[in-house]
């Protein structure tokens, strides 16, 4: 039996990877995904000041430090018993929704719009943001890299730096903005809904017109009839910033829907002795291994699921995307959900990049973002805070437990990704067994939808990112499944 | 074009050896005041951010922490940037890579620096959340230091002659 493991050449740790074990005859005995965690980081909170995590937390990751620092302002708000002011509150969901417009834009263009621009069977070398702007022209790079450019100077002006935010504070925002640069923020917001309906027709014309590309989503092979997990307002829709955690079932019925504070009687974690990462399920469902269906708890926290999870979106065009999303893909005019195509999470964040992009152009025109109220000093010290955000690749917690003086005694975070470890893995193992079958050469390309099931996922392991290339690659690692000896590694840049 | 050559040190203040950049852009900030010939910046930033960063310069050394377990750790990699260039295929992270990076850039139009040179610590721990060092990350930042001094006046001096060429 053999082994197959996808593998980074240029980092040797930081990266994840996957080991497909293969039978002599070539069919797939097993499949493990692995990725590296940062060690200790809730032992380094422990004997700070509490106040001090929203700047230190950003440092987790270099890839969403605006949900560290929004999910750790929201707990350290709980452990000093403090409701931000009403122009904070606006002026923290306004940089969170121009952070992610940024984010969803990076992802589509750079890491898995590759896959459908640039199609799973082309050249690795031509299947990155250059490949796609080979395709779609260099106007369409110009757009991209000035839409990231917008979503950063919103940062900017009300976080304080362009990518690290520090302004948001126990009770509120330290950072008034002025009249000129609410104008300019306008004028942002605007830019960046013309911007979202130029990725929309982008999706229309080079992947939902290629049947190809569109039968590859709606395969068996990258579908999970999973629990779908969300963040939602009052009336049920899509908010990254507050609101309730919901939790639907693979029919779409609900199965909960609490408030941050109380995420530990209905998310607990499971444990397998090949990965640091954990897999956090549902209590009340419980872990029946990795499996789908209304038995297992295993959960998506996904755009796909904050879709799935929700009744809809709270802005015009981005309700008539999810609208046009649930049509399409369940052929049902009728408003049928959900939908439990992996791949199809590709297009969820285009909607929910839609949906940024009108918050923060609606946000931007409240004036009361330019008040001077931004703060509701704390008053005492309640000793515990829980934090939720929906981060653009999951629902992100904070927890902190504090002494009298404030000072940290416990943390504990569950991330973006960590959510996704079950059904990452779960995809991972289908679409190796869609591809593996007995008597067949494993190629680049079958490696590559391997690595699609994975990529659409929008995983962050990048808290390392920093070192040198910049990267966080994937290891494929073939391995004989008798002796477990590495017979094949997929290295698609050699 | 910014004509000041620029020490881009890049890293994370809080994970290990990730520190080496920030470290090595402190020290260099604090000893030499306003009197380097060069400007630095530390920053916990890749890929996209970088282009952002590089662009107008004229020469650039970065300063960051590698792994490729062919050297012992402390060990100091020197090469220009155009070597990292094997690695560009790389497409599933997060971020694009400094190659990839750069090429966008030129396809795109952006104006970047005729000079990028790296200085690369190898590492021996990027995984642990701490504000130390392992020991020989740490013992290698004086060698840095005097590395990035010679690459300063180096291009100080190419920019002189550039100017009685002309």
């Amino acid at each position: 039996m053999k082994s197959v493991v996808i593998d980074p050449i240029t980092r040797l740790e930081g990266h994840g990877k996957i080991h497909l074990f293969v039978n002599d005859d070539g069919s797939l005995a097993n499949c493990y995904f692995q990725v590296p965690e940062l060690r200790g980081f809730e032992q380094f909170c422990v004997g700070r000041p509490a106040e001090e995590l929203p700047r230190i937390t950003t440092r987790i990751c270099g890839v969403c430090p605006d949900a560290h620092h929004m999910a750790s302002a929201k707990a350290v708000d709980g452990v000093f018993g403090v409701v931000p002011t009403s122009a904070a509150l606006k002026l923290r969901n306004l940089v969170y929704n121009a952070f992610y417009a940024g984010d969803h834009t990076t992802h589509f263009y750079a890491l898995g719009g590759p896959d459908f621009v640039c199609g799973p069977d082309a050249p690795a070398a031509e299947r990155n943001i250059l490949g796609v702007i080979a395709k779609v022209g260099v106007e369409v790079g110009k757009l991209v890299i000035a839409q990231r450019a917008r979503g950063q100077r919103v940062i900017e002006i009300i976080g304080g730096k362009k990518v690290h935010p520090v302004t948001a504070i126990p009770g509120g925002m330290s950072k008034r903005i002025s009249k000129d640069e609410q104008a300019e923020i306008i004028k942002i917001g605007a830019e960046m809904v013309e911007f979202a309906k130029f990725t929309i027709k982008i999706v229309n014309d080079v992947v939902l017109a290629n049947k190809g590309y569109v039968d590859l989503i709606l395969s068996d092979m990258f579908t999970h009839r999973t629990y779908s997990m969300g963040m939602v307002d009052a009336n049920n829709k899509v908010n990254f910033y507050d609101g309730k955690v919901r939790v639907v079932d693979p029919d779409g019925k609900e199965h909960c829907k609490y408030e941050p504070k109380d995420y530990l009687d209905y998310v607990v974690e499971h444990v397998e002795p090949y990965s640091y990462l954990k897999y956090p399920y549902l209590k009340k469902v419980g872990w029946k291994g990795f499996v789908d269906g209304v038995d297992s708890g295993v959960y998506k926290a996904t755009p796909l699921s904050r879709l799935n999870a929700s009744d809809g979106m709270a802005t015009p065009l981005a309700q008539a995307e999810y609208e046009r999303f649930y049509e399409t893909l369940t052929g049902d005019k009728s408003g049928k959900k959900p939908v439990h195509q992996t791949l199809a999470t590709h297009w969820a964040r285009i909607v929910e990049l839609m949906y940024a992009c009108e918050a923060t152009a609606a946000l931007a025109k409240d004036e009361e973002i330019t008040s001077d109220k931004l703060v509701n000093k704390p008053q005492h010290i309640v000793g515990e805070g829980i934090g939720i955000v929906e981060a653009p690749r999951g629902t992100l917690t904070h927890h902190y437990k504090t002494d009298q003086k404030g000072i940290i005694t416990e943390a504990n975070l569950i991330v973006g990704t960590t959510n996704n470890n079950a059904p990452i893995t779960m995809s991972i193992q289908k679409a190796a067994a869609g591809l593996i079958k007995k008597g067949t050469k494993i190629t680049d390309g079958m490696l590559n939808r391997i690595e699609m099931a994975f990529r659409a996922y929008d995983p962050c392991f990048g808290c390392a990112t920093h070192s040198l290339p910049g990267e966080m690659p994937l290891e494929v690692i073939v391995h004989d499944a008798a002796s477990g000896d590495v017979v094949q590694r997929a290295r698609q840049h050699c | 074009m910014l004509t000041a050559p620029l020490v881009l040190c890049l890293g994370n203040e809080i994970i290990s050896d990730d520190r080496f950049g920030p470290v090595v852009a402190q020290r260099l900030q604090e000893e030499q005041g306003g009197r380097l010939g060069a400007d630095v910046i530390f920053a916990p930033l890749a890929g996209f951010h970088l282009l952002d960063l590089l662009a107008g310069r004229s020469a650039v050394l970065i300063v960051d922490t590698i792994l490729t377990g062919s050297a012992p750790p402390g060990t100091l990699h020197e090469f220009p940037a155009g070597t990292l260039t094997p690695s560009k295929n790389l497409t599933t992270s997060h971020q694009i890579s400094l190659p990839t990076a750069l090429e966008l850039g030129r396809r795109l139009g952006i104006e970047l620096p005729a000079v990028i040179d790296i200085i690369a610590v190898e590492a021996q721990d990027v995984e642990t959340i701490s504000e130390n060092m392992t020991e020989p990350v740490a013992r290698a930042v004086d060698e840095a230091i005097s590395f990035i001094r010679k690459w300063i006046a180096n291009q100080s001096r190419k920019e002189s002659d550039h100017a009685d060429l002309d």
